[in-house]
């Protein structure tokens, strides 16, 4: 029973999006806390933005909640129904006060996901560090909020909006550098990313797969409010900013990703890696519109919103289908899976088309939004200014470098988890046709309905693209583009022979008949510890991007009487990373400041009393 | 040409280029070496042989057909060498494209539980990220002399040639694309073995395509590719495993300063 209204909770909390969907024009409702002043007041409205984010809700919701169908109670239920709520708060506030209360809600129930085996010491750990980062974040976006509505004279986001361009450069600015700070940590841009590997991976499936999948897009969709209502239009330098952070992102993420040896974490480097290339169009955009080549601005727009969408889709059918993994071989590190395809014969296909999609391999849907970022990406044009030319150029071959890193993660945790034969002898729970499969096959039908037929995305996009480029100052270039201009990605083309020939090869292999024979391995026995494993599969990666990982490996040979015959070799192998290094080391620094600072906390009533009669005294002398 | 007699043609011929290189590097080592027809009659004899299968996945049959099928896209993807147009062709498509047979052959590989067959798919995919950036930006930039230059070091990897791997060697410990392909036998080597032919020969026509010149020009320089190639061969060793890096950084470096060059008005490079 409870089980069913976890189900229905949920689904609720999806209908919910679709209906705001719908309510598009429809006048937006208020609400005034009672004695509070008119600033705090709390607007809401759909507008054309929120569009494919709330799509992205009503796609991805279903599924996780299918998935959650066999598990979970009411309670954590109600949880992930408020935390998608909170999330459509977001996207539908139109004021200072309604953005930020949904936005520290948001961060609170999230929060509590992530602290669902608060048991753990990692979890609470992991959470520390999330509450930290999640708060001064919030702290900065608040920051920048309050200084455009104080520039701009009011709290209404219309107002502030049709305010921006005329008020000081500096003042959007600085508002946009609060604001590049606070989202980009809540997207897990470098060097803010530090939290995410720890925190998304502890939380249960269901809630990592919301929380990849769809609060780290409210982050995108809060910096393309900034970019293009509330402090547009911004200089181009911002572009060059916005893209660079995107690109370090994207590479830095792809590279942990590959030689990542634990599924989940994998999956939270592969979200910094795709939440940086969505950033880094959103840097295109910007110096496109900037420089005034708004054809270009529009395709960067269309295809980072596409990219938010299949991301977020195929990242929580990842996530689902880890926790399905999880859940039947009671782990989750790479270097103990293997085999998974005979135990999970329903959800290995499905979690394949997702890694298809994370690898942005044609048909699946992430070719066809990267494909579309590539696009915008070569772009150029006559007459364009060198250093966005350049810099575009440059995007390419860094985005590419993300692309090709990513398709090691990807085709490493595919191959090593569920092909070959398990590593280790515990038992896998062989799984059934059930609800969890059906999410995640609901998650891999949308993740290829999107590659197989991008134009009708595309379609739909165009008119939310239209309207916030033009949302600022009306260009004529921008309400002429046609329906139809960009040419859709050729997933279907491309796969089309390629499927075709798997076919063909498959009846072949019917007929004529494959014989099935032993591994040869130089007559050694073929046991399951001679596979390959995840840290050996990218040990080439290590070496060559040592520089930036630190590896340090440990060998211990031990006993047996020779060092040529030992009785047993332990390996260890871990890397670090740069930002990594210097976050730890920051965070010693404020627990030694902080170890110095209880001093001052003594315990005792009179001290503290003493400490308010210092602070009205000095209140007094500075409002003198 | 139109784009069906290219596709129909590259495709039949690409044996034919790649027996070419094996008797041209053959003479060049002072052998007789093959006929330059000898890589149709393996083609031959494997397609008539039983095929022998290691792994566990009932789709394995399938990945020769897509290995086939991508480098038959490919073709279709080439640019037409006549009459001369403007150089366009969809690079990030190609690479996703050619990143696709990648898959399907690396998960192959470590479904047979061999650790050849792994330890060459770890390298394939490593080198395969590096070259990604330098093909695309090779490709955008269009014909120059950099860009082609760079498209020649990613063919080299991408073909299996050394100084990056040797596709003559079945030495385990430095097999990369052969390692990949160590466990198909029979028909199904067969449909492998002629997409790499196809895709070697796609390759080279693009890399023709790239370099100044078009039309008649461009028959001219897939010969000289042909030539040049087994050249390379015989004058370099294979590299060691870890400075291939450098090779695909060098690769990029030209990509890049190819439009670099081209942006600041020097359309030639």
């Amino acid at each position: 029973m409870t089980r069913i209204v976890h189900f229905a909770i949920l689904l609720a909390s999806a209908a919910l999006a679709a209906w705001a969907i719908l309510a598009l024009g429809a006048p937006g409702f208020s609400l005034l806390p009672a004695f509070a002043p008119p600033e705090l007041r709390l607007d809401f409205a759909v507008t054309s933005s929120a569009l494919p984010f709330l799509a992205l809700i009503a796609l991805v919701v279903p599924g996780v909640a299918l998935w959650g169908l066999e598990r979970g109670g009411a309670s954590d239920g109600a949880k992930l129904a408020l935390f998608v709520v909170t999330m459509i708060g977001v996207f539908l506030a139109q004021s200072v006060a309604a953005f930020f209360v949904c936005w520290e809600a948001m961060a609170l129930i999230s929060a509590l996901l992530i602290a669902a085996h608060h048991e753990r010491r990692d979890v609470r750990r992991a959470l520390l560090s999330y509450l930290i980062v999640s708060q001064t974040g919030a702290f900065c976006i608040l920051a920048a909020l309050a200084l455009l509505a104080a520039a701009a004279g009011s709290t209404q986001f219309a107002a502030i909006a049709h305010a921006a361009p005329a008020l000081p450069a500096q003042t959007r600015t600085v508002a946009m550098a609060f604001a590049l700070v606070g989202f980009g940590s809540k997207a897990g841009l470098v060097p803010l990313h530090f939290w995410l590997p720890r925190a998304h991976p502890v939380a249960p499936a269901n809630a990592s797969a919301l929380l990849s999948g769809v609060m780290l897009n409210v982050a995108v969709y809060g910096l393309i409010v900034f970019a293009f209502a509330l402090a547009a239009p911004l200089p181009p330098a911002w572009g060059f900013v916005i893209l660079g952070t995107g690109l370090v992102s994207a590479v830095t993420g792809a590279l942990f990703a590959a030689v990542d040896t634990d599924f989940k974490k994998l999956l939270a480097f592969s979200s910094i890696e795709h939440l940086g290339i969505i950033v880094a169009t959103l840097g295109l955009a910007v110096a496109g519109y900037a420089a005034g080549f708004y054809l270009l601005t529009a395709l960067a727009l269309m295809a980072l919103l596409m990219h938010a969408i299949v991301h977020g889709v195929f990242k929580a059918l990842l996530f689902l289908g880890a926790g399905t993994v999880a859940e039947a071989a009671g782990r989750t590190s790479l270097e103990q899976l293997g085999g998974l395809g005979r135990a999970l014969p329903f959800t290995t296909p499905l979690v394949l088309i997702g890694c298809m999609a994370a690898a942005a391999l044609p048909p699946a849907s992430g070719f066809a939004s990267e494909w579309l970022v590539f696009r915008s990406l070569t772009l150029g044009a006559s007459g364009m200014p060198l250093p966005l030319h350049g810099a575009m150029i440059a995007s390419i071959a860094m985005l590419a470098l993300a692309g090709g890193l990513a398709a090691i993660a990807f085709v490493k945790l595919f191959g090593i988890a569920f092909l070959g034969v398990p590593r280790s002898a515990h038992p896998v729970v062989p799984e059934r046709r059930s609800a969890p499969v059906a999410g995640l096959a609901w998650l891999a039908t949308i993740t290829l309905a999107i590659g197989l037929f991008p134009a009708s995305a595309m379609d739909r996009l165009q008119d939310v693209v239209r309207a916030l480029t033009i949302g600022v100052s009306p260009d004529p270039r921008l309400v002429t583009f046609l329906p139809g201009f960009f040419s859709a990605p050729p997933g279907i083309t491309l796969a089309f022979l390629p499927f075709a020939g798997a076919i063909v090869a498959m009846l072949l292999a019917r007929s004529a008949g494959v014989r099935a024979v032993p591994t040869w391995t130089c007559g050694s026995p073929v046991t399951p510890r001679a596979q390959y494993t995840a840290t050996a599969f990218s040990k080439p990666l290590r070496r060559i991007f040592s520089f930036v990982l630190m590896p340090d490996r440990q060998r211990i040979v031990e006993g047996g009487g020779s060092a040529w015959f030992p009785a047993r070799i332990r390996y260890a192998v871990r890397t670090r990373d740069v930002v990594d290094e210097a976050a730890r080391r920051f965070a010693a620094l404020v627990q030694r400041f902080a170890r110095r600072a209880r001093i001052v906390q003594a315990g005792r009533l009179r001290v503290y009393l003493v400490y308010a009669v210092v602070a009205v005294l000095v209140l007094l002398v500075a409002a003198r | 040409m139109n784009a069906l007699p290219q596709a129909l043609l590259i495709v039949l011929l690409a044996p034919l280029a790649h027996g070419l290189m094996v008797t041209i590097r053959a003479r060049l080592q002072g052998r007789p070496g093959p006929s330059p027809l000898q890589p149709y009659a393996d083609l031959r004899k494997l397609w008539s042989k039983e095929a022998l299968s290691s792994g566990h996945g009932a789709w394995l049959p399938a990945v020769p057909g897509v290995v086939l099928g991508v480098a038959v896209t490919f073709v279709f993807l080439l640019p037409p060498l006549d009459p001369v147009q403007s150089f366009a062709i969809d690079a990030v498509g190609l690479a996703l494209l050619l990143a696709l047979s990648r898959f399907a052959l690396v998960l192959a590989a470590i479904d047979t539980r061999s650790s050849f067959s792994a330890m060459a798919a770890s390298r394939e995919m490593t080198f395969a990220s590096l070259t990604e950036a330098p093909l695309i930006v090779a490709l955008v930039a269009g014909p120059g002399v950099l860009a082609a230059l760079a498209l020649l070091l990613v063919m080299l990897a991408e073909t299996a040639r050394i100084p990056v791997d040797n596709s003559e060697t079945h030495y385990e410990l430095t097999m990369v694309h052969e390692g990949l392909v160590l466990e198909y036998s029979g028909w199904q080597l067969a449909m492998v073995q002629a997409a790499a032919y196809v895709r070697q020969a796609s390759f080279v026509v693009l890399a023709a395509l790239l370099l100044p010149g078009a039309g008649a020009f461009a028959y001219a320089w897939i010969a000289t590719i042909l030539v040049a190639l087994p050249l390379i061969e015989r004058a370099f060793a294979k590299m060691r495993l870890f400075d291939v890096p450098q090779l695909f950084a060098s690769a990029t470096m030209l990509a890049l300063a190819s439009v670099g060059l081209r942006l600041l008005g020097h359309p030639i490079w």
